[in-house]
């Protein structure tokens, strides 16, 4: 009986809060119907937003006349105009600030509205969202025990030493070419015509293009510079020995997708070093017998080095690579972590 | 002696914080770097060259520095061998554990190997540096 009171107090507080919302919103819409110039016959401002600005409509009854409001778009096509008002559309990105910060304030307001009402009611302890959420996946899928197996594995101590890192900084910095790569793939434009402009478009026109370029640039020659560092770590330790050989294998594929990265993405600025040190890569290719002129032509499709080899090299650069890489080094993790990390000698 | 490096050896922490945390500030490093390149970049853009010509072969054509060795290279030998080192030196390389199948059993044969290693990274930049300045 108690407690089926406290739902109508809250049903009750619930349907009052609605209805001063909807008291507060027919107000806030209609107030220009309820000023002294609506009284004396102005029939056509029922829902007219700029009735509530004073500077607007304030000195004199016709608002459409003033000099300040010359250059505004007419009140009944003005899309804001509490934005002119306060002088703030200017920036593109303001609705959106906006929209964030009264949500975000609605959201933690209703949060504070739901762990009240419902610490009074249920007269439980509050149980935080976070292990909520924990709850309702465990409860449908049970994976607590294999993730907790994963993350208490015990890792032997000589692993902290800094040669240990050099293949987590190779993954790391393929991660950071992966962001970086994306953020330049929305402006590059991979045709002879176009690609040479769009690099110029991200080097001067997007904000932060060239840190992104640079930060691309840079991170590709480290990336192959860790890669080189930890095989031959591996290979001095004698990590690749049995029974790591196939971890060494997909290492030294890993390492042969690195260099087609650098090798593809050389092409793409499409200035006269890309063409011609493309030119020139390629025909080393062509030179292998025996199947050197299949790779020649799988490289530049057809004999000469033309835009169908742009897209080509594009391609494997966003796509085969990336994806082959992935693939590789998923593998190679998941050796690793089974077979735990080598004993040095 | 060679007890207690073994005991050393054996301990063991957890992946979760422990281990996770040292990465964690090896990758806060990493992304400082980054974030100082970044900067720099907006500086001093990476560029471009020309636009690409085909009519027009400049007059010296550099790959990237990993490929300034193999470029070096073919500047002395022909075109075929230095096409087809490469690719049986890799498969070679990828092949390797099969090939050395002994188990390590001392800290002379990492020696051993440890002078290959110098040398071949010696010959390796060594080339590198010669393909740059020349």
């Amino acid at each position: 009986m108690r407690k089926f009171s406290r739902v109508i107090i809250l049903i009750g507080v619930a349907l009052g809060f609605v209805g001063f919302s909807v008291f507060i919103g027919f107000f806030a819409t209609h107030a220009g119907a309820f000023s002294p110039d609506a009284e004396a016959g102005n029939k056509n401002n029922a829902a007219d937003f700029d009735r509530i600005d004073p500077i607007l409509s304030a000195p004199e009854n016709q608002p459409n006349s003033l000099s300040a409001s010359a250059s505004l778009p007419p009140p009944q096509k003005d899309p804001c105009l509490h934005c002119h008002i306060t002088g703030e559309d200017k920036n593109l990105w303001t609705p959106f600030f906006r929209w964030s910060f009264f949500s975000g304030v609605g959201v933690v307001f209703a949060y504070g509205l739901y762990r009240t009402t419902s610490a009074w009611r249920t007269r439980l302890p509050w149980k935080p969202f976070p292990r909520r959420a924990a709850d309702w996946i465990e409860e449908r899928y049970q994976i607590a025990e294999p993730v907790s197996k994963i993350l208490n594995k015990p890792v032997p101590k000589y692993a902290l030493r800094w040669w240990y890192c050099l293949g987590g900084i190779t993954a790391f910095l393929f991660l950071v070419q992966g962001v970086t790569g994306i953020m330049l793939a929305f402006y590059y434009n991979p045709t002879p015509e176009a690609a040479y402009a769009s690099i110029q478009y991200i080097e001067t026109e997007v904000r932060f293009g060239s840190a992104i370029r640079m930060i691309h640039h840079w991170a590709a020659n480290g990336m192959i510079v860790m890669c080189l560092a930890h095989m031959l770590r591996v290979f001095i330790m004698g990590a690749f020995k049995r029974p790591r050989e196939l971890n060494w294998v997909s290492g030294i594929l890993l390492l042969v997708l690195t260099l087609v990265f650098g090798f593809t993405g050389y092409l793409l600025p499409w200035d006269q070093r890309a063409y011609w040190a493309t030119t020139v890569g390629t025909e080393i290719a062509g030179s292998i017998p025996g199947i050197g002129n299949l790779a020649l032509v799988f490289l530049r499709v057809g004999w000469d080095v033309s835009g169908q080899t742009l897209s080509r090299f594009y391609s494997l650069h966003v796509l085969v690579a990336p994806l082959a890489t992935v693939i590789f080094m998923l593998a190679h993790f998941m050796m690793v972590r089974r077979q735990g990390i080598a004993r040095p000698l | 002696m060679a007890d207690t490096t073994n005991a050393k050896d054996q301990e063991t922490i957890p992946f979760y914080p422990d281990h996770v945390r040292t990465e964690f500030r090896v990758v806060i490093g990493t992304v400082i770097v980054l974030l100082i390149i970044g900067a720099l970049g907006l500086l001093s853009p990476v560029g471009l060259g020309q636009p690409a010509d085909p009519m027009d072969t400049p007059a010296h054509i550099k790959p990237e520095w990993y490929f300034l060795a193999l470029y070096q290279l073919l500047k002395y030998i022909d075109k075929t061998i230095g096409a087809t080192l490469p690719v049986i030196a890799l498969a070679l390389l990828a092949l390797w554990p099969f090939l050395d199948r002994k188990p390590d059993t001392s800290v002379k044969v990492k020696r051993v190997r440890s002078i290959a290693v110098a040398i071949v990274v010696v010959v390796l930049v060594a080339m590198t540096i010669w393909g740059e300045i020349s």
